[in-house]
């Protein structure tokens, strides 16, 4: 049952950050919620607090991606797919607990990984695409690889900021991800 | 009144020394010293203090920025020259600003807070104001304003988080960019009704 104590304890982590914030959210908090002792938490997570928010990070952001692929698994084609894939992020960053709470306590820590420290999303981002990318039939002289950090660049600058989208709306972000994500990348299908 | 190079030797004088300490450290003392005035007329010229010196030395770097990129779309003779001049002098400019690279390798909260969110959508209004003019020459006006968000997400997003093999500061890498991702999204009519015209 190894793998159940250590989700518990980063439950019990992701919601001590999700009440306090990052920098507030200590060990014994964390044991606290899991309803476990501090030395197991040490036992899961030796590196300590440290080690426990990077865990944390990646576990929701494993999760995030979990929903992101079941919110898109329907969706026809490449272009469906991203158009899924916006509105589901928009949505959810809107609605994720730590992210806002974050937002309000410490916006730079969160921003930080968003942007600076965002070669992490980006990588997860690509690999999620690789396979589509794969898949589609690409432009001349446009690779795998170079659409997808044009690709995952650009899911992020939106999930930062939509500018002067409407990402609740879905017609706008179809015509946003026709033009803007995929006019130069996938080879516009043949209208009959 | 303030003579006008006075307060120009001031600001050039805060710059290199938020370039060679940052901003917590640099001191109204290293300015003056820098500036070769007495503290009492940095005071004078800015009498609000660090606060006030940081805040024009900020404007005062936004407006240069802004005209070395304006001058370039000014100069461009065709929409894919104007955007991939724009965007090479742009990320020019910031990645290659002393101050700018202190700041954001060793005190970025200073500037992680414009890049998303409130001041994030705040960055994208002013660029888009800046440049959408400029590309109205080439562009009808709903799509010019698309374009310049554009770029500047574009910008933005390759210069925070360098992707291998894209180096925006370069010519012909930029000119790569804006004929791969930026032109075949802004043909006309590409979806007409479809685009948001605000």
């Amino acid at each position: 049952m190894a793998g159940d104590l250590r989700e518990l304890i980063l439950e019990g982590a992701y919601d001590c950050i999700a009440r306090h914030g990052m920098a507030k959210t200590t060990v014994e908090d964390v044991a606290r919620q899991a309803q476990v002792s501090r030395a197991t938490v040490y036992r899961y997570f030796p590196g300590g607090k440290d080690q426990l928010l990077r865990d944390t990070v990646t576990w929701e952001a494993a999760r995030f991606f979990g929903q992101l692929a079941a919110a898109t698994a329907g969706a026809a084609d490449f272009a469906s797919l991203l158009e899924e894939a916006l509105l589901f992020a928009h949505r959810a960053v809107g609605e994720h607990a730590v992210l806002q709470k974050m937002l309000q306590s410490e916006p730079a820590t969160l921003l930080s990984r968003l942007t600076i420290g965002g070669d992490r999303l980006v990588r997860l981002i690509k690999v999620w695409l690789a396979p589509h990318l794969a898949a589609a039939q690409l432009c001349p002289g446009v690779t795998v690889d170079g659409a997808g950090d044009y690709l995952a660049r650009m899911m992020l600058s939106f999930i930062g900021a939509q500018g002067q989208w409407d990402l609740d709306d879905r017609s706008q972000v179809a015509a946003l991800v026709r033009t803007e994500f995929l006019a130069g990348i996938v080879l516009r299908e043949q209208t009959p | 009144m303030v003579a006008q190079g006075l307060e120009e030797r001031i600001i050039e004088a805060a710059l290199c020394c938020i370039s060679r300490w940052g901003l917590a450290k640099t001191t109204l003392d290293d300015v003056a010293r820098q500036a070769r005035c007495s503290r009492a007329t940095v005071y004078r010229v800015f009498p609000g203090g660090k606060d006030a010196l940081v805040q024009s030395v900020a404007r005062r770097e936004v407006a240069r920025v802004a005209g070395a990129v304006t001058d370039r779309f000014s100069a461009a003779g065709t929409l894919e020259d104007l955007l991939s001049a724009g965007l090479a002098e742009a990320a020019r400019q910031l990645l290659q600003h002393p101050a700018l690279a202190f700041v954001v390798a060793h005190e970025s909260d200073a500037v992680v807070p414009w890049l998303a969110f409130e001041r994030g959508e705040e960055l994208l209004a002013f660029v888009t104001t800046l440049a959408a003019p400029h590309l109205e020459r080439f562009l009808a006006p709903a799509d010019a304003r698309r374009a310049a968000e554009w770029a500047a997400r574009v910008l933005l997003a390759f210069c925070v988080c360098p992707a291998r093999g894209v180096d925006l500061t370069d010519d012909v890498s930029a000119r790569r960019v804006v004929t791969t991702f930026l032109l075949p999204g802004l043909v006309p009519g590409l979806l007409p009704g479809l685009v948001p015209d605000r």
